[in-house]
């Protein structure tokens, strides 16, 4: 039986102001299992980037529960959520978010180091020249060009060996054959480390390569499908 | 379902066990350093500040405490205003103490080199004198060849320098003619600013006389000093014979009443320094505050990326705390050097204005005291904007608008307490007095909550009057004024509060710089010849008429004491100790003068009515200078017995007035009407105005030739030499106000930077759309010459508010400012503001948009 790794149920988030209320997330629920690949597609401001960041912990629904790992994320205080993140969760971002006062081997190195851990820059070379970067390990984000700060971040997300991945708008800032590229990089290592990958994406390209698609509309979870040839083809 | 929770086990970390945050803390800033400049440079010159000037304060108590004998010259002096008689001579005989005298007083010289004549203060030297300290002589044995031969003189060196005298030359004093055998350039109880005024001439007290210049009206002063064994000889000693001393109606001065009065001297210089420590520090701290919550904003993704990796918000805090606690201590070093570097430095500036060498010695005190405050400054005023960094939402790393929570946590609420309190001690240490502390700290408040209030005013104002048909530039760069989330108000208060600084020291300055306003202007006197007797009166008159001089006044001026207050003897009034009326006040000779007019160029009548003789028994009707009558605590109606020689002569104060000391001399603090003093024994005074110097010196070669005794004192050659010297002061008071000026500017950097971020996202947007370089460059600078404006007319307003405060109260001075200085300092902050602003929105400016636009997405 495979474990279920993500789930939401009756997910809600609504932004007050002194005179009004807008629900941004209403009513979502689903369950994602361990190795899966899903994508949040939808418009936007459907609501796709407010559910990552529930689902990851990196903010708090108004109403509704997550559970990640098995840890209901809405009970915790935002410590905790931070260290359930440390320990089972990837990022990767449109932006990067690399630390820019940091070499890429530092910035792939900090998840585990946070953990208390030492000699971890074996580790962190090997992801490095899994993702073509062996030659700009000792260099700054600065010097480096958007397709290989993005392939750091990814490093730096499978650096924790990850139980689930969330990715929003990986390719987002990218030129056609750098996305390409990194996108085969995530799915490749997703596959190989067995990984569950969340992914919120406008590529429709991009979603077809997951094995589920989720699409939101208004807030609200319109469509859940399995894609079944990406089903077939991981399997 | 989701019907179970699993307990999250992690350990938690404190900041020295968690290796992480250290490594963290040093990557993040080995290429980081120049973001926190701001943060050093404020921490560096606030402590610097405190430091130099506090290192000054006990340098100077050091230097008084251990100068005062040598400033002295002996354990105790016994003066007086009268020849030393038999009664006094038997009682210090009785002490069986060593002895040596002084007699000192105003003279010409005439240097017959070259013929030129000067105001010198002679004293006439004898016995062991000094018996502290040394005489320091070229040649060294000068002072032995003074004293074998009584017809020799020694010459202040600048003296002699100055009117290119050398050994063997020949002078001129009185009557008699002396061989110059030397110069000094150190003497106990000379030295000083009064050397640069009246410069001393020396020779053995056994040709005083024969010069002929003690006269009848001639204003001596005799000087006994005493040695003893130690501190606890001189107090027994006094104990046992002082109060003989002043029933013969001299005085005492011991090194400790000495060392109070130097003490009591520099106290203002104090204040004046600690209020200076105040403000740089105070500024130092805002421009702290200023520049951690820069770097803070600027680390916000960089902590919600650590934040997303698994980083606690105590973690991300404890990285960037690290950062600044070490820089803080680094800051606080160098600040303190730096500090201890200009302390060794304002000696050299000082060395005019004190009469002894000041040292150089290292007070370590002060550098503790650095240390100790900038680390403190360093935590406590970063800690509010660091802690905002715990709060960062790891959400900001997808939507970057995402605001932090900010609860109000324990360590903020503590930090707030710490940080309202920390002017207010800081103030008092300064001051030594709590009261004090809590004047600066409400003057503080005051200034913020004034600067708070008009820039609240002013958002109102633009928008009620909004000139909705103004110029794009116009309507843009005032709309920007009150864009939400623009810091307008945080701008205005911390560019208003440098303003206000920079102009309140200004008019401090302004003020006590004004306290020496002196004559020199068209038609008043600029030479004042004294020491006239009767005899001499016409003569003198006659000399300056053949001279083509006009004669100014020629004033009577009779010399008496005062023997009675308000029907209580002045012997009784010293001996009460709970009066509030100051000895010197009740002992001293008073010089009156006496006329039925009031000296209308220097003198105004505040209360009663002019000096006037009456019909009947109490005729005698005086008036009194204002202040003096809170001194001998009269008023109008009040009696008073005057000793004039000998004869008791009763008065009523008939009116106050307020007299204009330095203008149009001399002036009086008793004047009498005419019909009462005309038959007492007095001397004359007469003033002119000579402005062409070879007529000046060629009357002053007649004068000393035929009246030896009368002096003259040349009040543009004093003008000069004040003119001078508070050019010296002037220098001293700005190179020190340039401490708080600097601080004051990296504020106005740090604010100006601050508000970069808010304004970059529009300048993009209008580039976007088309806004050409210069269009953008236009707004910048207007929204920033509005901002700067505003604040500094705001800052200079409530300046002039706490400049006559501090004037009044604090300096106890008359205030005064200087209207176009104030202006300038206006132009100035604005102009500031403006290339602060648009320096650092340059960058903005000048780039292409998309580059922008990808470097904020």
């Amino acid at each position: 039986m495979s474990t279920i790794v993500l789930q939401t149920e009756n997910l809600t988030k609504t932004y007050r102001t002194a005179d009004s209320s807008l629900t941004v997330l209403d009513d979502v629920s689903f369950t994602v299992e361990q190795g899966n690949s899903i994508a949040i597609i939808g418009p936007s401001g459907s609501g796709k980037t407010t559910l990552l960041g529930l689902c990851a912990g990196l903010d708090t629904p108004s109403s509704g529960l997550v559970s990640l790992m098995g840890f209901k994320l809405n009970k915790m205080s935002e410590d905790d959520r931070a260290y359930i993140r440390n320990q089972y969760v990837g990022f990767v971002f449109q932006n990067f978010q690399l630390l820019s006062t940091l070499t890429a081997i530092e910035n792939v190195m900090v998840p585990l180091e946070l953990r208390g851990e030492r000699n971890v820059q074996g580790k962190a070379k090997d992801l490095l020249v899994r993702v073509g970067l062996s030659a700009r390990m000792n260099h700054y984000p600065s010097q480096l060009s958007g397709g290989e700060q993005q392939r750091v971040a990814i490093a730096r997300a499978f650096m924790t060996d990850p139980k689930i991945l969330f990715a929003d708008e990986p390719t987002g800032n990218l030129d056609e054959e750098n996305a390409h590229h990194v996108t085969d990089l995530l799915f490749g290592m997703n596959i190989e480390q067995h990984t569950t990958l969340v992914l919120v994406t406008h590529n429709l390209e991009l979603a077809e390569k997951t094995s589920r698609i989720l699409r939101m509309k208004g807030g609200r979870l319109i469509e859940d499908r399995s894609n079944s040839l990406t089903l077939a083809k991981n399997h | 379902m989701l019907d179970y929770v699993i307990k999250v086990k992690r350990a938690a970390k404190n900041i020295f066990t968690d290796g992480w945050v250290w490594r963290m803390a040093w990557r993040d800033a080995r290429h980081n350093f120049s973001r926190l400049f701001l943060f050093t440079a404020s921490l560096i010159t606030g402590i610097a500040a405190v430091v130099a000037l506090d290192a000054l304060n006990t340098t100077l108590q050091h230097d008084i405490d251990t100068n005062a004998k040598e400033l002295l010259g002996a354990d105790i002096v016994v003066n007086g205003d009268k020849k030393f008689g038999k009664e006094i001579l038997s009682i210090l005989d009785s002490t069986k103490l060593p002895q040596a005298s002084e007699a000192d007083m105003a003279s010409m010289i005439l240097f017959l080199n070259n013929n030129q004549s000067r105001l010198i203060r002679l004293v006439a030297l004898e016995g062991a004198f000094p018996f502290y300290g040394e005489i320091e002589t070229k040649p060294a044995n000068a002072y032995q060849l003074l004293q074998a031969d009584s017809n020799t003189v020694m010459l202040d060196e600048t003296l002699a320098s100055q009117f290119a005298v050398s050994s063997d030359d020949s002078v001129k004093i009185g009557k008699s003619t002396f061989r110059v055998v030397g110069t000094v350039s150190k003497i106990p109880g000379g030295g000083g600013i009064m050397t640069t005024f009246t410069p001393s001439v020396y020779i053995p007290m056994k040709a005083l006389d024969s010069t002929g210049l003690v006269q009848f009206g001639s204003r001596v002063s005799y000087k006994k000093f005493l040695k003893t064994a130690d501190d606890a000889a001189t107090k027994s000693t006094l104990d046992k014979f002082g109060a003989a001393i002043r029933k013969s109606g001299y005085g005492y001065e011991t090194v400790e009443s000495r060392k109070e009065g130097l003490g009591e001297g520099f106290k203002s210089v104090y204040k004046f320094f600690s209020l200076l420590a105040f403000i740089a520090l105070i500024l130092g701290c805002i421009g702290v505050a200023s520049s951690v919550h820069i770097y803070a904003r600027e680390k916000r993704e960089e902590v919600a990326v650590l934040r997303c990796v698994g980083s606690t918000g105590w973690q991300a805090f404890n990285i960037f705390f690290i950062q600044i606690f070490l820089l803080g201590i680094i800051g606080s070093v160098i600040g303190s050097f730096v500090g201890l570097g200009i302390q060794q430095l304002i000696p050299v500036l000082l060395k005019d204005l004190i009469p002894f060498k000041m040292g150089t010695v290292i007070p370590w005190t002060a550098v503790a005291l650095g240390l100790v405050l900038g680390t403190i400054v360093s935590v406590l005023f970063s800690i509010l904007p660091l802690a905002s960094v715990r709060n960062v939402a790891p959400l900001t790393v997808l939507r970057s608008e995402q605001q932090s929570r900010a609860p109000h946590s324990k360590t903020k609420i503590t930090a707030i307490v710490l940080i309202a309190l920390f002017p207010l001690l800081f103030a008092a240490y300064q001051t030594k007095s709590i009261w004090m502390g809590i004047f600066f700290f409400l003057g503080l408040a005051a200034a913020l909550g004034g600067l708070m209030l008009v820039a609240s005013g002013l958002l109102y104002l633009v928008r009620k009057f909004f000139p909705h048909g103004a110029s794009f530039v116009m309507r843009h760069s005032l709309s920007g004024l009150f864009r939400p989330n623009n810091q307008t108000r945080v701008l205005m208060v911390t560019i208003g509060l440098g303003a206000f600084i920079i102009s309140t020291l200004n008019v401090i300055e302004k003020s006590l710089l004004g306290q020496v306003e002196f004559a020199g202007q068209e038609n008043q006197s600029n030479t004042i010849l004294f020491d006239i007797q009767r005899e001499q009166k016409d003569g003198v008159v006659r000399l300056m008429k053949d001279n083509k001089l006009k004669v100014n006044q020629v004033v009577p001026i009779v010399t008496c004491r005062l023997s009675e207050v308000n029907g209580k003897p002045v012997s009784v009034l010293q001996a009460d100790t709970t009066d509030s009326i100051p000895n010197w006040a009740l002992s001293r000779e008073y010089r009156v003068t006496y006329r039925d007019t009031l000296h209308k160029s220097a003198e105004k009548l505040i209360k009663g009515e002019i000096q006037q003789k009456k019909s009947g028994p109490d005729s005698v009707w005086v008036t009194i200078s204002e202040g003096m009558e809170e001194n001998l605590d009269i008023t109008v109606g009040d009696s008073l017995v005057f000793d004039v020689q000998g004869i008791p002569m009763k008065a009523f104060i008939n009116g106050i007035r307020k007299v204009e000391w330095p203008k149009d001399p001399p002036n009086f603090i008793f004047v009498f009407p005419n019909g009462v003093l005309e038959d007492a024994p007095q001397i004359f005074v007469t003033a002119t105005r000579i402005d062409d110097q070879e007529q000046a010196n060629e009357f002053q070669r007649q004068l000393i030739t035929q009246f030896p005794n009368v002096s003259l004192v040349d009040l543009r050659l004093i003008l000069g030499t004040i003119n001078a010297l508070f050019n010296k002061l002037g220098l001293v008071i700005r190179f020190l106000a340039l401490f708080s000026v600097v601080t004051g500017l990296i504020v106005l950097a740090g604010a100006v930077i601050n508000s970069k971020f808010l304004r970059i996202k529009e300048n993009v947007l209008l580039r976007t759309i088309g806004a050409r370089t210069r269009q953008i460059t236009a707004i910048t600078l207007v929204e920033y010459a509005w901002l700067g404006l505003f604040s500094a007319i705001t800052g200079m307003v409530l300046s002039l508010g706490s400049g006559w405060l501090l004037t009044k109260f604090f300096f106890e001075i008359t205030f005064g400012y200087d209207m176009l200085e104030s202006l300038l300092i206006v132009v100035g902050v604005t102009f500031m503001t403006m290339t602060i602003g648009w320096w650092n929105s340059r960058e903005v400016i000048s780039t292409p948009p998309l580059q922008v636009l990808r470097k904020e997405s």
